[in-house]
């Protein structure tokens, strides 16, 4: 049993589904993604190197088809707002009891998705700088700024909560 | 003061625990003096735990079949990944993901502060929470002195699991690790919060001792799983059928899944059917009129739940 436990890929894929929702908020658009990541992920298993690191090329696959549906989609955009996202969440009855929950998904949505990304990657995925970095084909600086820029609009907004109107996400 | 000035990027590193760990110590100087960045940092890490709250629960539910199939197929394929066989439930690959995932006690006191208004599924929450705790509480408790380790030993588990199921009104058994190689040396009864309480005890040859906690929660929701880590002592919980389990070690989160995994399938086979001890009758699981079998030592190590009272052997 040389990959512990045998679960290393499950907690992989846990991990890309958990993003995927986070990033879409849709659970059949997530797991339509991740669906196409991994059917692409089987075609290009061959040019996975045993020893490397399986999580980054996992996300890195279902980064690259994100990108491709985002630009294909790039003719109708579509504006979706707060309020359908929040019927959508992944626990409607918890999201009620917490004000901080639903500030936080708003916080969440009003980021610039690039900024968003990197907030998910590593705060609720746990990934490293680095292979954020790779992932993205961005600078480890561009990395950096985003986060800390992400973080740093979040807790304006959580700190304003109470003083929040709806807006629009985008 | 300024010497060794900390940047934005390192109060981040150390926030996510990507931080050179000799710049550790320098950040953390610096937090204990600066009380913006000290309140950023936990900021930033209330930001995380709540994502963890908006977003694991995704890892609780299936995934959609044709994630399932690809995941198959995607394990026969990927290099360094044995084509294990579907030698595991379903349930406990999902619990074992979400337990490697999950990042509980983040934010400590944050969560806590808001934990007031509560519907029935964020009290359910809450007390397997506190069942995780007191399964930790207990194990750190009864395995810092070997003489007080259980109330009953396993000599006969017969009888230790039927006396534990009157205990917890449900049937419960200690089950069989020693595919992981731990040994059941006893058990005994503890109040919780959810009521009686069981607490297996198991040793390994290296004599590290993992406790299985067991009671019976008011609901069952088989959803439910989690990890906490408190000081060395690290627990996994979860429930299943009518009954919460609680196992806690000085283990690595990784070496504690793998024992919890022999629980779960254990669990899942369903209780043991062990030889009778050769000396006496057959006596197949729990006899109708159980007051007349019982022998006397077991009167005494059930009544009192403090462990003042002498252990029966030791």
């Amino acid at each position: 049993m040389s990959s512990k436990f045998g679960v290393e890929l499950e907690v992989h894929i846990a991990s890309l589904r958990r993003y995927a929702r986070a990033l879409l908020r849709n659970r059949s658009d997530a797991e339509d993604l991740v669906q196409e990541a991994l059917t692409r992920a089987v075609a290009r298993a061959d040019t996975f190197k045993a020893g490397t690191n399986l999580r980054a090329w996992l996300f890195t696959i279902l980064h690259n088809v994100h990108v491709n549906q985002v630009r294909s989609k790039a003719a109708r955009p579509d504006e979706v707002d707060v309020d359908s996202v929040e019927s959508k969440l992944v626990t409607p009855a918890r999201q009620e009891e917490r004000v901080e929950l639903r500030e936080m998904m708003r916080a969440l949505d009003e980021l610039p998705e690039e900024q968003r990304k990197v907030l998910l990657l590593v705060a609720l995925e746990g990934l490293k700088y680095e292979e954020v970095a790779e992932m993205l084909g961005v600078p480890i600086g561009t990395v950096m700024s985003r986060l800390s820029r992400a973080r740093e609009a979040v807790r304006a907004k959580l700190a304003n909560e109470g003083s929040v109107t709806l807006r629009r996400v985008k | 003061m300024n010497a060794q000035r900390v940047t934005d990027d390192e109060l981040h590193a150390y926030v996510d625990g990507q931080l050179n760990p000799d710049r550790r110590l320098v950040v953390e100087r610096w937090l204990a003096d600066d009380s913006e960045a000290a309140q950023r940092a936990e900021d930033y890490r209330a930001q995380a735990a709540l994502l963890h709250e908006l977003f694991d629960p995704v890892l609780r539910e299936s995934a959609s079949d044709p994630v399932h199939d690809l995941t198959e197929k995607l394990r026969g394929r990927v290099a360094g990944n044995d084509n294990v066989p579907a030698w595991h439930a379903k349930p406990w690959v999902r619990m074992a993901a979400a337990v490697m995932l999950v990042v509980a006690g983040a934010g400590g006191g944050w969560m806590g502060r808001s934990a007031v208004g509560t519907s029935p599924a964020v009290q359910q929450r809450q007390t397997l929470q506190t069942f995780a705790e007191e399964a930790t509480q207990a194990h750190r408790f009864y395995t810092s002195d070997e003489r007080f380790q259980v109330e009953l030993n396993a000599d006969n588990q017969d009888e230790l699991n039927s006396w534990l199921s009157k205990r917890v009104g449900r049937d419960v058994f200690g089950p069989n690790l020693e595919k992981v190689g731990f040994r059941l040396i006893g058990g005994r009864s503890l109040p919780t919060d959810l009521g009686a309480g069981a607490q297996y005890m198991y040793v390994n040859d290296a004599n590290k001792r993992v406790t299985l906690f067991v009671g019976a929660p008011q609901a069952g929701n088989p959803a439910k799983f989690g990890f906490t880590q408190n000081g060395d002592v690290a627990t996994i919980y979860w429930v299943e059928g009518s009954l919460a389990y609680a196992l806690a070690g000085r283990l690595a989160k990784e070496e504690l899944l793998g024992i919890a995994e022999a629980v779960f399938n254990d669990v899942k086979a369903g209780p043991p059917r062990r030889d009778p001890p050769p000396q006496q009758q057959q006596n197949p699981q729990q006899q109708p009129q159980d007051q007349q079998h019982p022998p006397e030592q077991q009167q005494n190590g059930v009544q009192p739940i403090s462990d003042t009272q002498k252990p029966k052997d030791s």
